[in-house]
C-alpha cells in the first residue's frame, strides 16, 4: 500500500501532510512513537523546502511512501532553488552563544530516522529520502538455541508424501509458527532476515504484500513454509520464502507446497512468478528449473558478502543470483524492437517461453521520440544497491543519467542496476551510453515493471570473481558467458582511459 | 487553537503539532506579554523551528517566561539531539 501526495509548496499544507504521514506509518506498522518520529522528520523537510527551496515562489512538493518488510522509506521531491544540506551543519555552542541554530532542521531528521539521503539531481530536481526501520522483536532473540545448524536446504523432495500434510493459506496469525519454523530449520543462516522477526511477517501478510502456504503436520505443528512476494510494480511475484523442516524433508512437501502456491498466484492475477536463485550455489536453481521456471538473467553482486551458516561451503563473494522466470499467462507479449547488441541472446531466452508468448506480427504501436527521460531510483539501503529504471527513454537520456550519476556518487555502493524498456526505439543509444559508462549486461527481466519487459544493466563497483558464481541452467551459462566478456572488456576500456 | 489572553500571560492549548505554523499564530498572540503557557496535550512531536522559538523567547534581552504542559516524549528527544536539554531548565518549564 505505496502512497503518493502532491502538495503545493505552502506551510498551510505541512499538517496535512504530516497527519497522513503519521497515520500511514502507523497503518503499515510503526508503533505510535516511531510514526510521530517520521512525521517530525517530513514535517522539517517540507518546512525548509517551502522556506529555502520556493520562499515567495509557488512550485510543488511531491512525497512517496514506500514500504518494504524492513522499513518505511518516504521520498521527498521538489524542483525548487537548489540548496545543499551538508553545508548546513549543526553546532550546539553557536546555536547556545550565538543563537545561530543554522543545521538544526537537518540535525533533527537525522535524529528521527535511521538513514537521510540527500540526493541532488539538478534539473531533474531533489530528493530527500527518510528510511526508519520496524522496530520489532527478534524471534532469534527470545528461543533458546538447541537446535543444531541444518545442512542444506530442500532440494530433493519429490517424493511422495507418506504422512498427511494440512495445507493451508499463511495467514498474520501463523507469522510467529513461520519465524520460528524458520529458526529451527536454519538457525541463523537463512538468507531473509524479515523473516526472523514475526510482526514484519504479520504485516506483510495482512497487507496482501506477501501470500504463502503454511502446511501442518496431522498434531498441528508448522512443518513447511512456502511464500511469494508481490511486486509493488507489477502483476508479478518472487517464489522468495521456503522451507521445509528437516524432519518433513524427502516427502515432497515443497512440491505440494509450490502447486497450491502456483494456483493462488493465478487466483490473484499474477502474470508470473520469478525466483532469485544463489549461484554460491545450484541447488536452489535446480529446483526453479525442476518447476519449469527458465533462466533469464544474472544479477551480480546483489546483496554484500555473506557466510551461510550450517551449509557445506562458504560463500566469501558477494551475493549473486539468477533470475528464474515462470509465467502464467499466455497473453506476454513480446517486444518487436530489442537492442541490436543483444538480439540473438535476448531472442533465444524468449524462446525458452515459446507456448506463453504473443508475437505481434508488426509493430502495432510506434514510439515516437520523446524529449522525456523519466528516472527513478530505488535504493536498497541495506544491499548497498541501486536500480534506476529508465519509465521512458527521451532525447534528455544522456543528461538526465548524468545528473543521476553524479546524485548517487557518493553511496558507497556495490553495484548499480539499470533497468530499460525493452520495445522503445531508443533503446540502442541507452544501451551505447550504458557501456559507454561501464554498464554491462544482466540480461531479461521479463514484466517486471508496470507489466512489461525490461532489459537489465549492471555496474559492478567491486571487482568480481566469476569462478565462484555456478550457473545451472545452459541458458543461465550462455547469459554468464555474455557477461564475464562484457565484464573484462570494461575493465580494458577502462584501463586504456 | 484554543487561547486565552491574559494581561501578561497568554494561555495555549495546542490542537495538533507544534510545528512553525503553531509558532507564527502563537507569535501573532504574542504582542508584549510577558508569559507564554502551551499545553501540548494534543501534539506528537514538537519541531526544531518551535524548539529555536521558545529559546529564543527564553533567552531574548526581555526574557519570556515559558511553561509547557504534557510535551510528548520526543520533544525531550529532540532537545537532546540539539543538546539544549541541560541549558533549559526543565523542572521549572515543564509543568506537571
Amino acid at each position: 500500500m505505496e502512497a503518493h501526495l502532491y502538495l503545493e509548496a505552502r506551510l498551510k499544507m505541512v499538517g496535512s501532510a504530516t497527519d497522513f504521514t503519521y497515520k500511514w506509518c502507523v497503518n503499515m506498522g510503526f508503533d505510535k512513537d516511531d510514526a510521530a518520529r517520521m512525521a517530525l522528520a517530513v514535517d522539517e523537510i517540507l518546512t525548509d523546502i517551502v522556506l529555502y527551496a520556493f520562499k515567495d515562489e509557488t512550485g510543488h512538493i511531491e512525497l512517496w511512501f514506500q514500504y518494504s518488510f524492513s522499513d518505511i522509506e518516504i521520498i521527498i521531491q521538489e524542483k525548487g532553488e537548489p540548496f545543499d544540506p551538508d553545508r548546513h551543519t549543526y553546532d550546539p555552542d553557536k546555536a547556545i552563544k550565538e543563537n545561530d541554530f543554522e543545521g538544526a532542521s537537518l540535525k533533527s531528521v537525522r535524529s528521527m530516522t535511521d538513514q537521510f539521503l540527500f540526493l541532488n539531481r539538478g534539473k531533474d530536481g531533489k530528493e530527500f529520502r527518510l528510511v526508519k526501520q520496524f522496530d520489532s522483536v527478534d524471534i532469534r532473540e527470545r528461543l533458546p538455541n538447541p537446535y543444531p545448524e541444518q545442512q542444506e536446504e530442500e532440494q530433493d523432495d519429490d517424493s511422495q508424501s507418506d504422512c498427511d500434510y494440512l495445507i493451508t493459506p499463511a495467514t498474520s496469525e501463523d507469522a510467529e509458527d513461520i519465524s520460528k519454523l524458520i529458526y529451527r530449520s536454519y538457525s541463523y543462516s537463512y538468507s531473509k532476515e524479515d523473516l526472523y522477526f514475526p510482526r514484519r511477517i504479520e504485516m506483510a501478510i495482512r497487507h496482501e504484500y506477501k501470500f504463502g502456504t503454511i502446511a501442518r503436520t496431522e498434531s498441528g505443528g508448522p512443518a513447511g513454509y512456502f511464500a511469494v512476494l508481490k511486486s509493488t510494480d507489477s502483476m508479478i511475484g518472487e517464489v522468495g520464502e521456503a522451507v521445509v523442516s528437516p524432519q518433513n524433508r524427502q516427502r515432497g512437501l515443497m512440491k505440494m507446497m509450490l502447486k497450491s502456491l502456483i494456483e493462488m498466484s493465478r487466483q490473484r492475477g499474477l502474470l508470473g512468478l520469478f525466483g532469485e536463485a544463489l549461484t554460491a550455489h545450484t541447488f536452489s536453481q535446480k529446483v526453479n528449473q525442476k518447476f519449469n521456471f527458465k533462466s533469464t538473467a544474472l544479477v551480480i553482486a546483489k546483496s554484500p558478502k555473506r557466510v551461510f551458516k550450517g551449509m557445506d561451503f562458504k560463500s566469501t563473494e558477494n551475493v549473486s543470483v539468477v533470475i528464474d522466470f515462470l509465467p502464467l499467462t499466455r497473453r506476454w507479449k513480446k517486444p518487436v524492437v530489442l537492442p541490436e547488441q543483444y538480439t540473438d541472446l535476448l531472442n533465444k531466452i524468449y524462446d525458452q517461453f515459446e507456448s506463453h508468448l504473443y508475437i505481434p506480427t508488426k509493430k502495432t504501436k510506434s514510439v515516437t521520440e520523446s524529449e522525456e527521460t523519466n528516472l527513478e531510483l530505488v535504493i536498497h539501503h541495506e544491499n548497498k544497491t541501486v536500480l534506476i529504471i529508465a519509465r521512458s527513454i527521451g532525447t534528455t537520456f544522456e543528461l538526465s543519467c548524468k545528473r543521476m550519476f553524479r546524485s548517487i556518487e557518493e553511496l558507497n555502493l556495490l553495484s548499480i542496476y539499470f533497468d530499460l524498456p525493452l520495445g522503445n526505439d531508443n533503446i540502442n543509444v541507452a544501451v551505447k551510453f550504458l557501456k559507454e559508462n561501464g554498464f554491462i549486461l544482466a540480461g531479461l527481466m521479463p514484466l517486471f515493471h508496470e507489466e512489461s519487459d525490461y532489459l537489465r544493466m549492471q555496474k559492478l563497483m567491486t571487482d568480481m570473481d566469476f569462478e565462484n558464481i555456478l550457473t545451472y541452467s545452459d541458458m543461465a551459462g550462455n547469459i554468464k558467458e555474455t557477461i564475464i566478456e562484457e565484464y573484462y572488456e570494461s575493465h580494458k576500456t577502462q584501463t586504456e582511459a | 487553537m484554543k487561547v486565552t489572553k491574559h494581561k501578561q500571560k497568554l494561555e495555549v492549548i495546542l490542537e495538533s503539532d507544534f510545528n512553525l505554523n503553531a509558532v507564527k499564530h502563537i507569535s501573532s498572540l504574542m504582542k508584549d506579554r510577558s508569559e507564554l503557557s502551551i499545553d501540548l496535550v494534543n501534539a506528537r512531536f514538537v519541531t526544531s523551528k518551535a524548539i529555536v522559538y521558545l529559546h529564543n523567547l527564553m533567552h531574548a534581552d526581555k526574557q519570556i517566561s515559558v511553561r509547557l504542559k504534557n510535551p510528548p516524549k520526543i520533544f525531550f528527544e529532540l532537545l537532546k539531539t540539539l543538546e539544549l536539554h541541560e541549558v533549559w531548565n526543565l523542572e521549572e518549564i515543564v509543568q506537571p
